[in-house]
């Protein structure tokens, strides 16, 4: 049905698709996987048209087809539902469902009558009931994926591409939607399914594309690939290849026995993280393990208070803090690396040494008044301690490498003289020689009895690194890697396996 | 980095067009000097600056509460309006003396500046909508309080309005004194720093721990304070409380001198010493074409102008 | 949702209140202003500072009497007059304006209804529908605009209700539509100020024009008759700078600032309303003028302005009339009994110099 090969598209220093081939058959449902920067949504806008490939063919039904715009690619029957769903949440459902072409009366004018009735028997053969006439946005998110799932199938949609459809919606909005892709299915549409949700997968999909760095690196009906090797193929790890090597370059002889720093327990937020415990030692470099969108970002947030939770509470050396404050957070040692670096984390006009003293300024002041003097001593200490490269303390931080950036972030929270390091992604987008030096002052750090929470999708960093890996699926915590345990093996077996209790989650 | 791979032409331009944002205010503030001295007949007289002075100091000091603003990412368009609600209240309160009247004018671009800084930190509303409501509101409670132009006759007043120490008008002292506190807050102070990294980033600063709201509620309490003050200098050059016209309009001749002066919009970046020389500049804009009895509408579009080509030397840098 | 926010806002919401409301309390339950030296100024206005009319009624110019206008004849005390003001009584013009009406009402013993635009055209049209509606028998209307009046003519026409328009004219057929006008000559103004500034002058030099607001009649007019005639009487005065001050004494004062400086000779300044002179007045005692150096002559007749003149700072002040009250009922009375009424009233404005300034000082407004 739909075609593409030999896809190639570059952006300023980065490969995003290289070689790419794919086909969508009609009746088929074919789940498109891959990690972060795998080239996922790379591939989904050239095929919706907002991204024009430098190389590679696509053709449709046979002939070959170029969409400039995303217009022309939904003239030619492929649409896409988004997370967020683009109707217009004012309108009636009806309405949204034949925006663009009403049925016409005499005069011109809209026929209501035939509209609603038209919705309604479109809805109900897709098993949804709603009332056809209440604006969309008094729906709920699933009922509104619905509904423009059915006006993609109602313009006479060939290809229906879903972007992580269900996650934001309820397990029985869940079902409904399989229902419905179903239906879609059996009339003989291409569905592309991007998620992350293994049991999803294997529940609904038929054949799979794994992606990886930008390049098909399997593609083939999803029945004969099991778990354990379609969660190595996005990871890019061979099972069984054990790496003594990286085991023996920690210490892995911390005191297990001490008292915990950091208990979180029973963290909560709505879709996203499901009851997850976490507790952290002095000394310890625990791991969070997990696909992408299975809570690890979210768990951290949550522990620094970056982010408003539902339930569950963090106590840092025995004293419980305040939730949804990063101040309350910060005031008990809990430092957060965030995942965005350059977002979240670095103020980038600002020069290093401002971004160093950021956080601990209130500390470095008499009367509201910055004392200079002890701010330039501390940010040279770091400077030389974490051996930031910089013009000088004076340069802009927006100017700096991703490893030095990194390095600043570091000392900014290090001034503060954290018990708890919470490190999200620390190595993403940086060189090789800053990744090893920042993996070695993580190192260094525990050593000196600082507890660290260390999330990484690259496995090898994450089994080497850590003491104990908690591995989370789907916002819940699934199994605690210990010992010897700690391998990716385990780590990818424990990510595959099928939830006991069906699918409940 | 990317500069490294730049041709040298390149970094040239880079560097021209750096400098013209940086200094061209500066450059501009000369130019116009320059051409005054020449073409405008009695302009090099001490007289004439004294003149320059009193009239730039209200604009000035509304401008350095915009500039915070701005650097907070913010603009507060209120200004006009508190300017007006404090010269209400100091009528209002002359009895008690003028130093009580001011103070409580004062207080009262405090309670302004308070109500759009809750409305911004805490309710979440744009900084350009609460700051609107504000205006509406200071203004018209302002007309509640004094309906009409009303003169003001204490010597006190008149004599900061129109006395000077050893030549250098009262008006323009303040300024100054303020344009100084101003810049020591900014490069000084744990607040401007804190000020500056949540205009840069917000999510950055929250995460980093920084106050982020009550930074925010201090800067448009400031912004209040010093708009308050501009009012009561403006009251006591004029004489007379005028709560129906003063301050009109303000919000854009302070936001003109911030941006002219080389402040973004986008937050960050605060700079003091351009936003004097952007209120310098527009106000002797202003003189020159009045001076040469120009039709006024040419002030408007020679002000149009100057906007446009700062806005574009900020635009051609962050395109970078 | 953190738990914490919906208190913390509301916590906000309550201390935004209770400081808006506290400010208020104080603001109004203390306040205690400077001593007005004006004391008064509705209240002081004497009878003797009603207009005269320049043009004699039922005169030259054309007249209106009920028979041609439709309706019928009846005594004024036993009817209700409806007004309109244009502009919130905010300036003393408005201020003056509305209380002779009022105070001619109550002198009368006429039932009076008011209504106020606040400078909306849209909310005087149903201002006036509204007062019509209430009742009102007769009308006097200051119009904001001159244009738009249809409805309310049409309104007014069916129940055959007098309107007579103060200080502005509207767009209509006289004696048809609407019964009279009575207000000031504008062009007349600015000629008769060109006269003083001729006078104060010695017809030799040059002056300066501080302009009303742009795209004003009263501006527009005030400049033609003053410019008229001092081309025509004077042509050793040279108008050598114009400069709109819009009206605002702020404005008055910086402008005319950078005019002393620039032009040191400056010989007069013509000022198209009184707040822009007094603005120039501020302006030249900064500079370390004397009263009298720089000649000043204004239009309007405001107390500040003629208290000026005592002062020896403003040379002239040409009045315009506010006090419509006494001429307005009157040919609402004439006209209600059906005697003939001129269409056009232009009422004589007086001045104000030297000579009369410190004695008239109670007539101004």
């Amino acid at each position: 049905m739909l075609t593409v090969t030999g896809l190639c598209k570059t952006f300023p220093g980065v490969r995003a698709l290289s070689e790419v081939d794919f086909t969508a058959r009609a009746g088929e449902v074919h789940a498109l996987v891959g990690e972060n920067g795998a080239g996922k949504s790379t591939l989904i806008k050239v095929l919706t048209g907002v991204y024009q490939p430098d190389a590679g063919e696509l053709s449709c039904d046979g002939s070959q087809v170029r969409f400039a715009t995303p217009l022309q690619a939904q003239q030619a029957g492929i649409s896409t539902i988004y997370q967020e769903v683009n109707l217009v949440p004012l309108m009636s459902v009806a309405r949204n469902l034949f925006l663009g072409r009403e049925p016409r009366g005499r005069l011109g004018l809209i026929d209501f009558r035939r509209m609603h009735r038209a919705a309604e028997d479109t809805l109900r053969a897709m098993g949804i009931r709603v009332d056809v006439r209440r604006p969309l946005r008094e729906l709920g998110v699933g009922a509104q994926q619905m509904v423009a799932l059915a006006r993609a199938v109602a313009v006479d949609a060939r290809v229906v591409i879903m972007d992580e459809p269900t996650s934001s919606l309820e397990p029985r909005e869940v079902r409904t939607l399989f229902g419905v892709i179903r239906t879609l299915r059996e009339r003989g549409i291409a569905v592309i399914y991007v998620s992350h949700r293994m049991d999803e997968l294997y529940e609904i999909c038929d054949a799979v594309t794994v992606l990886r760095d930008g390049r098909v690196v399997h593609t083939g009906r999803l029945a004969e690939l099991d778990r354990l090797r379609l969660v190595a193929l996005m990871l890019g790890r061979e099972i069984g290849e054990v790496r003594e090597e990286g085991l023996t370059k920690f210490t892995g002889s911390r005191d297990t026995a001490a008292r915990p720093v950091l208990e979180a327990e029973g963290l909560r937020i709505r879709h996203q993280l499901d009851g997850v415990s976490v507790s952290l030692r002095p000394g310890e470099v625990v791991g969070l393990g997990g696909l992408l969108g299975s809570g690890r970002s979210e768990t951290a947030k949550a522990i620094a208070g970056a982010v408003p939770v539902d339930g569950g509470r963090v106590v840092v050396a025995g004293e419980p803090v305040r939730a949804g404050s990063t101040a309350a957070a910060i005031r008990a040692g809990i430092s957060l690396l965030p995942e965005d670096r350059k977002t979240e984390g670095i103020v980038p006009g600002l020069s290093v040494r401002e971004n160093i003293a950021l956080a601990a300024l209130p500390g470095l002041s008499r009367f509201g008044l910055v004392d200079d003097a002890r701010v330039d001593r501390i940010v040279d200490t770091f400077m030389k301690r974490l051996r930031i490269k910089a013009a000088g303390p004076h340069q802009k931080v927006g100017e700096l490498s991703g490893g030095n950036q990194q390095k600043v972030l570091l000392a900014r929270w290090l001034a503060l003289h954290p018990k708890v390091l919470l490190l999200d992604e620390p190595t993403r987008g940086i060189d090789v020689g800053a990744k090893a030096e920042v993996q070695a002052l993580v190192d260094e750090l525990a050593d000196d009895g600082l507890a660290v929470l260390l999330i990484s999708s690259d496995t090898e960093e994450l089994i080497e690194g850590s003491d104990r890996v908690v591995v989370l699926k789907d916002g819940a915590v699934v199994r605690e890697l210990t010992g010897d345990a700690v391998t990716e093996d385990e780590l990818m077996r424990a990510i595959a396996a099928v939830p006991a209790g069906g699918h409940d989650d | 980095m990317t500069e490294l791979s730049l041709a040298p032409g390149a970094v040239d331009r880079d560097r021209a067009l750096r400098l013209l944002q940086d200094y061209g205010v500066y450059g501009g503030v000369l130019a116009l000097l320059l051409f005054n001295f020449v073409f405008t007949p009695h302009f090099a007289s001490a007289e004439n600056f004294r003149t320059q002075a009193v009239q730039v100091a209200p604009v000035l000091i509304v401008a350095l509460g915009m500039a915070l603003a701005i650097g907070t990412e913010g603009v507060d368009l209120s200004v006009g309006s508190v300017m007006a609600l404090s010269t209400s209240l100091l009528s209002l309160y002359l009895g008690y003396g003028p130093w009580t009247a001011t103070l409580i004018a004062v207080a009262g671009g405090v309670v302004a500046g308070l109500a759009s800084g809750a409305l911004v930190a805490f309710v979440g509303v744009q900084p350009i909508v609460a700051t609107l409501a504000s205006m509406v509101a200071a203004r018209g409670l302002a007309l509640v309080l004094l309906p009409q132009l009303k003169d003001v006759h204490d010597p006190g007043l008149a004599a900061l309005g129109s006395g000077d120490v050893l030549g250098v008008p009262h008006l323009a002292l303040i300024a100054a004194a303020l344009a100084l506190l101003v810049a020591f807050v900014v490069r000084r102070s744990t607040f401007g720093r804190q000020l500056l990294a949540i205009g840069d980033s917000r999510p950055a600063a929250r995460l980093a721990g920084l106050p982020v709201r009550r930074v925010l509620v201090v800067v448009y309490v400031c912004s209040g304070a010093l708009a308050a003050i501009a009012g009561v200098l403006a009251t006591a050059r004029l004489t007379a409380s005028d709560p129906t016209s003063l301050g009109t309009l303000m919000e854009l001749s302070a936001i003109t001198a911030v941006v002219v002066g080389g402040t973004p919009l986008s937050g960050g970046r605060v700079r003091i010493g351009g936003t004097v020389a952007g209120a310098v500049l527009i106000q002797l804009l202003t003189t020159t074409l009045v001076k040469h009895d120009l039709p006024p509408s040419w002030t408007q579009i020679a002000q149009a102008v100057v906007i446009v080509a700062a806005v574009y030397a900020a635009r051609e840098r962050g395109k970078r | 949702m953190k738990p914490t926010a919906p208190l913390r806002r509301a916590c906000a919401r309550t201390l935004l209140a209770a400081g808006l409301a506290t400010s208020l309390a104080l603001m109004t339950g203390c306040a205690k202003s400077e001593d007005d030296s004006g004391g008064d100024r509705g209240a002081s206005q004497g009878k003797d500072a009603g207009q005269v009319v320049a043009s004699p009624s039922g005169g030259t110019g054309p007249s209106c009497a009920i028979d041609a206008y439709g309706g019928e004849k009846r005594d004024l005390k036993s009817a209700t007059v409806g007004f309109s003001q244009s502009e919130k009584e905010a300036n003393p013009f408005r201020i003056a304006e509305t209380a002779s009406i009022k105070a001619e009402a109550q002198q009368r013993g006429v039932k009076l209804l008011t209504a106020n635009a606040q400078s909306q055209f849209s909310k005087q049209i149903s201002d006036v529908q509204d007062l019509i509606a209430k009742g009102a028998d007769l009308l006097v209307i200051a119009p904001l605009n001159s244009d738009g009046w249809e409805p309310v003519l049409r309104a007014a026409s069916a129940k055959h209700i007098p309107i007579v328009t103060v200080d502005r004219k509207i767009n209509a057929a006289a004696c048809k539509d609407y019964v009279s006008f009575i207000g000031s000559d504008f062009v007349e103004q600015g000629r008769r100020a060109a006269d003083r500034m001729i006078g104060a002058t010695g017809g030799k030099g040059e002056i300066a024009v501080l302009l009303g607001a742009a795209g004003n009649n009263v501006t527009t007019e005030r400049t033609k008759g003053f410019e008229d005639r001092i081309k025509e009487k004077a042509p050793g005065l040279k108008i050598v700078f114009r400069q709109t001050t819009e009206f605002s004494r702020e404005k008055g004062q910086s402008v005319t600032e950078n005019l002393i400086q620039s032009r040191p000779g400056i010989k007069g300044i013509y000022a198209e309303n009184d707040e822009m002179g007094l603005g120039a007045v501020n302006a030249l005692k900064s500079a370390g003028k004397k009263p009298g150096a720089v000649k000043i002559v204004t239009i309007d007749g405001t107390r500040n302005a003629v208290q000026g003149i005592v002062d020896g700072w403003i040379s002239g002040v040409i009045e315009s009339n506010p006090r419509f009250g006494p001429l307005a009922f009157q040919t609402l009375d004439s006209f209600a009994r059906g005697e003939k009424v001129a269409q056009d009233i232009v009422i004589q404005d007086s001045s104000y110099t030297k000579d009369n300034a410190e004695s008239d000082l109670g007539k101004a407004y």
